[in-house]
């Protein structure tokens, strides 16, 4: 017992000692739709300077997909205004997670899905609500929201074009 | 003290030590660049009484139930803490036993490498589906099981991913006195065969859980057992296409309360497939299960505190009022059934497409008992469930778009205390969606349930408002005009502002189940206020 313990500390102690440069977004692994896995870390990092938003859904939410449907119908649209990066994720757990790809594939949505069915993701950064929609920029978040009504998503827009 | 919890307290010293060092020696020669995130949720209810729907006046005539989260991330390390209070909980969330409390509940420290994580503290973990062990937490239900110990996340090679959990599980504001281990491994079978990927080259994993629940017995019998070990295997297949998960778990003897000490062993057979093409996609689902309620706590009758496995009622969970009058929950002690789903859209330009496209949702989900309880395959003659459903959802213009749906339910009148008799329902739905002006929207829907049994015919009507960001207003009302003439009205506001949403209603909710993620409990009628806050902030 003491030798594991003191193993252990000796382990952490190691590697807390070499930490290098240091990033403050938390790291999930995410399994897309389309097969992609990432961590959420590399993906907000990947983004840079180009704005990317994160828009937490489900297959029971009727405003998440309200929402999602006017943005797909509007994305190549503002994409020529301003290209942005946009994915959902999908906080379906095990009850409807075997939903979210046909559901996606026969909304014939224009961007990816990621899946978070332990909601790992959503409480690393706080989402109690859904929908809520995240903007990021140089790895940072610069915008958040929650809830949507008819027309709110010419704000996410509008905020996109002035970032 | 005893082993666990001199293991628990030595690596949360480790961490805690390592974490505040960094984050100190950071701060003396610049600045701390970590990230600080956090939650604020609320939601207060004011109760009055109404005879008419039997809604009492408890004692507390206020309730308020609150969860406070904090989270803190620099570089690879995070820590954080959840506090709740509830003064006392809202009326059917616990037990009425449960009285007024406040707590920091959870507190975790966290390491995390590209392939390698250590959380110490409370953690919350699934493994494959969760059919076999899943610790989370709804909000809404009143359900989080987090375990206080230790989680270890590993790859230790290119195609393995091992998961290893210690600890105990939370039971409201306290921790289960059973000590729950497990340990959970996923091959890479692609990877692990070195096939040559290209994108045809399917996606298959093998996965392996074992899960160890020791609690102390001290009654008569010799042959109790105070280990129950439950196994569980899973194959998932996948290509861009096509999909295909099977998972199965068989648990030892477990006789607890709620399936009246059976010494019998549970089983769990669950199949999912899935196929897409060009807008359509389907999916079929099947799950047949056997004494397989898991729990922290043998003692322990409600399905809300201190579960080990999640075992989600597998229908369609719809938004209807009416749909929510007979809901059906999974029963553990033994059910056979499945659902499928078909999603389709018809694309723009063509003539049922239109400009904007319309697309179709239908749904089948049937379930019954087993003839032979230590037989999954033996579908019995008692029909527990049934619902075929269809929605269509047009998108006319910019301004205009239209739903309406059809639901017909059965239901087995033995599931639920307040009703004796099978139930047949019909239901039909219109909605319309109407934007006058930009950010300026008016919804109205409604419904209606007939059936001849129970309480008869239902009726609904909501109607909702938003003059202009970021206010919105409601009013709805669900009307039983089949036998009791009850009115279960209610009218609201929100206000939300970017991650910040406050809202206020005032009416009346019947007794029944309230179900979230498939999970159900048990709420009394009420009539009164409630109040909800919600907000998110960061560095």
């Amino acid at each position: 017992m003491k030798k594991t313990c003191i193993l252990t500390f000796t382990f952490l102690v190691f590697i807390s000692l070499s930490l290098s440069a240091q990033e403050s977004l938390p790291s999930v692994k995410l399994k897309a739709v389309s097969g992609r896995q990432i961590d959420f870390k590399d993906l907000v990092n990947e983004s840079k300077d180009t704005v990317m938003v994160i828009s937490f859904w489900a297959t029971w939410c009727i405003p998440c997909i309200s929402e999602l449907d006017n943005i797909n119908d509007a994305f190549e649209e503002k994409q020529a205004i301003k290209p942005f990066k946009f994915y959902g994720v999908a906080i379906d757990d095990s009850r409807t997670a075997q939903r979210v790809k046909p559901f996606v594939r026969g909304k014939g949505w224009k961007f990816d899905v990621f899946t978070d069915v332990n909601s790992e993701l959503k409480r690393a950064l706080n989402i109690t609500d859904v929908p809520h929609v995240i903007l990021f920029k140089n790895g940072k978040i610069v915008y958040r929201h929650t809830g949507y009504i008819a027309g709110e998503e010419e704000n996410l827009f509008e905020t996109i074009k002035n970032l | 003290m005893k082993s666990y919890q001199f293991k628990v307290i030595l690596l949360s010293s480790i961490l805690t030590f390592n974490f505040f060092k960094h984050s100190f020696a950071q701060y003396n020669s610049q600045y701390i660049t970590g990230h600080f995130n956090g939650s604020y949720e609320n939601t207060s209810q004011y109760y009055m009484k109404d005879d008419k729907i039997k809604a009492l006046q408890p004692l507390e005539k206020f309730s308020s139930n609150g969860f406070l989260k904090l989270d803190y991330n620099y570089g690879d390390f995070s820590a954080g803490i959840q506090y709740e209070s509830y003064m006392p909980p809202i009326m059917g969330y616990f037990p009425f036993t449960v009285e007024s409390n406040n707590k920091i509940v959870n507190k975790y420290f966290k390491y995390t490498q590209n392939k390698f994580a250590v959380q110490v503290g409370d953690f919350y973990e699934q493994f494959g589906s969760g059919l076999i062990f899943r610790a989370y937490e709804n909000r809404q239900i009143g359900i989080n099981n987090a375990l206080e110990g230790f989680n270890v996340y590993v790859e230790p090679t290119d195609f393995m991913k091992v998961k290893v959990i210690y600890g105990r599980v939370r039971e409201i504001f306290d921790y289960s006195k059973a000590l729950t281990r497990g340990m959970d491994a996923e091959i890479n079978l692609i990877s692990l065969l070195k096939v040559k990927e290209n994108e045809h080259t399917p996606a298959i994993t093998l996965g392996g859980s074992y899960v160890s629940k020791y609690e102390e017995y001290t009654g008569p019998l010799d042959n109790f057992p105070a280990t129950v070990n439950a196994f569980a295997t899973r194959l998932d297949f996948s290509t861009n296409n096509f999909s295909l998960n099977a998972e199965y778990v068989n648990k030892g003897k477990d006789p607890h309360l709620v399936n009246n000490y059976s010494f019998k062993k549970g089983n769990a057979l669950q199949l999912n497939s899935s196929f897409t093409k060009n807008n359509l996609g389907a999916s079929i689902s099947f799950r047949a299960l056997t004494n397989i309620d898991f729990k922290s706590d043998r003692e322990q009758e409600f399905a809300t505190i201190g579960p080990l496995n999640y075992l989600p009622a597998l229908t369609k969970q719809h938004d209807n009022l009416t749909s929510n009058i007979y809901v059906y929950s999974t029963q553990p002690k033994g059910e056979i059934g499945g659902q499928t789903d078909l999603y389709y859209t018809f694309k723009t330009g063509t003539k049922i497409g239109g400009k904007y496209g319309t697309t179709i949702a239908a749904n089948f989900s049937y379930y019954s008992s087993l003839n032979d309880s230590s037989d999954l395959l033996s579908a019995g003659k008692e029909k527990y469930f049934s619902d075929v459903n269809i929605e269509l959802r047009k998108k006319w213009s910019k301004k205009m778009e239209t739903t309406l749906s059809y639901q017909n339910v059965f239901y087995n009148g033995s599931l639920q205390v307040l009703s004796n008799s099978n139930v047949i329902s019909n239901i039909i739905a219109a909605g319309i969606l109407y934007k006058f002006a930009p950010k300026k929207s008016v919804r109205f829907k409604m419904e209606h349930l007939s059936t001849k049994k129970d309480q008869g015919n239902w009726t609904s009507a909501l109607s909702e408002f938003s003059f202009s960001s970021p206010f919105a207003f409601f009013a709805s009302d669900l009307y039983n005009y089949g036998k009791t003439k009850n009115h279960y009205y209610n009218v609201g506001a929100s206000v939300t502002r970017k991650s910040s949403r406050f809202s206020f209603a005032y009416g009346k909710q019947r007794a029944g189940l309230f179900c979230a993620g498939g999970v159900c409990r048990f709420v009394p009628a009420n009539y009164g206020f409630t109040a909800s806050l919600t907000t998110s902030f960061a560095n």
